[in-house]
């Protein structure tokens, strides 16, 4: 007789190693991004349908629900940018004369402009709404 | 014997997809979410109808119909593919091919709405 099959590996293997615990997390930033965008395509929508939908959609995404959601996502896109950051050097291997260039250096060319990004972006967008709602608020 | 050819996978069209809307999101998630989550909500207190027309000039120019257009859609491409592997990884018993139709097929009508939503602007 043919030994039976091993048991399948169960549901909850993730949780018994730190390093798989991590990958799931990092796995899981897709969920709030996913609402979040989906939230901001209705935003679009309502911004189409006039001025007072678009003031809606504002009110709606100033609720304690809302907020939260934009909460957990800020800190969800942060460890899903610091995680993909880490991983270009295995997918981006730039040949050079003496071999390949350092990971740490492709990790600091991506993490230095990314995070000049997040801080100088949202300034614009405040200078520029600034500009539109009457001289700045 | 005959020897039917290999399916060809949409592996590496759901790859790029997703490695797109990954980079993306990098640079300009969290940007993003800081806009919406303290920048509009400062400045348009006061003035939704000036905030309502500045948010639709930047979404009525190609530019920023562009970027909006590709910022929802890949990132619904790569929030999705990863859901959809996060299901297999769960042990959700649901074929592949399945929760595959399911998600990618999700995030193409999700972008045909922006698209259509971002034009009609």
């Amino acid at each position: 007789m043919r030994k039976p099959l091993p048991p399948r590996q169960d549901a909850l293997w993730w949780w018994r190693h730190p390093a798989y615990r991590r990958y799931m997390l990092r796995e899981a930033t897709a969920l709030p991004l996913f609402l979040y965008a989906l939230c901001l395509l209705y935003g679009v929508r309502e911004l189409g349908r006039g001025e007072t939908a678009f003031q809606a959609w504002l009110a709606f995404m100033e609720s304690p629900p809302l907020i939260a959601l934009q909460a957990v996502a800020l800190l969800a896109v942060l460890w899903h940018a610091w995680t993909w950051f880490q991983l270009v050097p295995k997918i981006l291997v730039i040949p050079t004369r003496h071999g390949t260039l350092p990971g740490h250096w492709l990790r600091l060319a991506h993490v230095v402009p990314a995070a000049l990004c997040w801080l100088l972006l949202p300034l614009l967008a405040w200078w520029a709404l600034g500009q539109f709602a009457g001289g700045g608020a | 014997m005959t020897r039917s050819l290999p399916r060809r996978s949409q592996e590496p069209v759901a790859w790029s997809l997703f490695g797109a809307g990954g980079m993306l999101l990098a640079f300009l998630g969290p940007a993003l979410v800081l806009i919406t989550l303290l920048v509009l909500p400062a400045l348009l207190a006061d003035d939704v109808a000036a905030g309502h027309a500045a948010v639709l000039a930047a979404l009525r120019h190609p530019l920023g119909a562009l970027l909006a257009f590709a910022g929802l859609s890949l990132t619904f491409f790569h929030t999705l593919h990863r859901l959809c592997h996060g299901l297999h990884d769960l042990h959700v018993p649901l074929s592949a091919r399945l929760v595959g139709w399911v998600g990618y097929g999700t995030a193409t009508l999700l972008s045909l709405l922006a698209g259509v939503w971002l034009l009609g602007l």
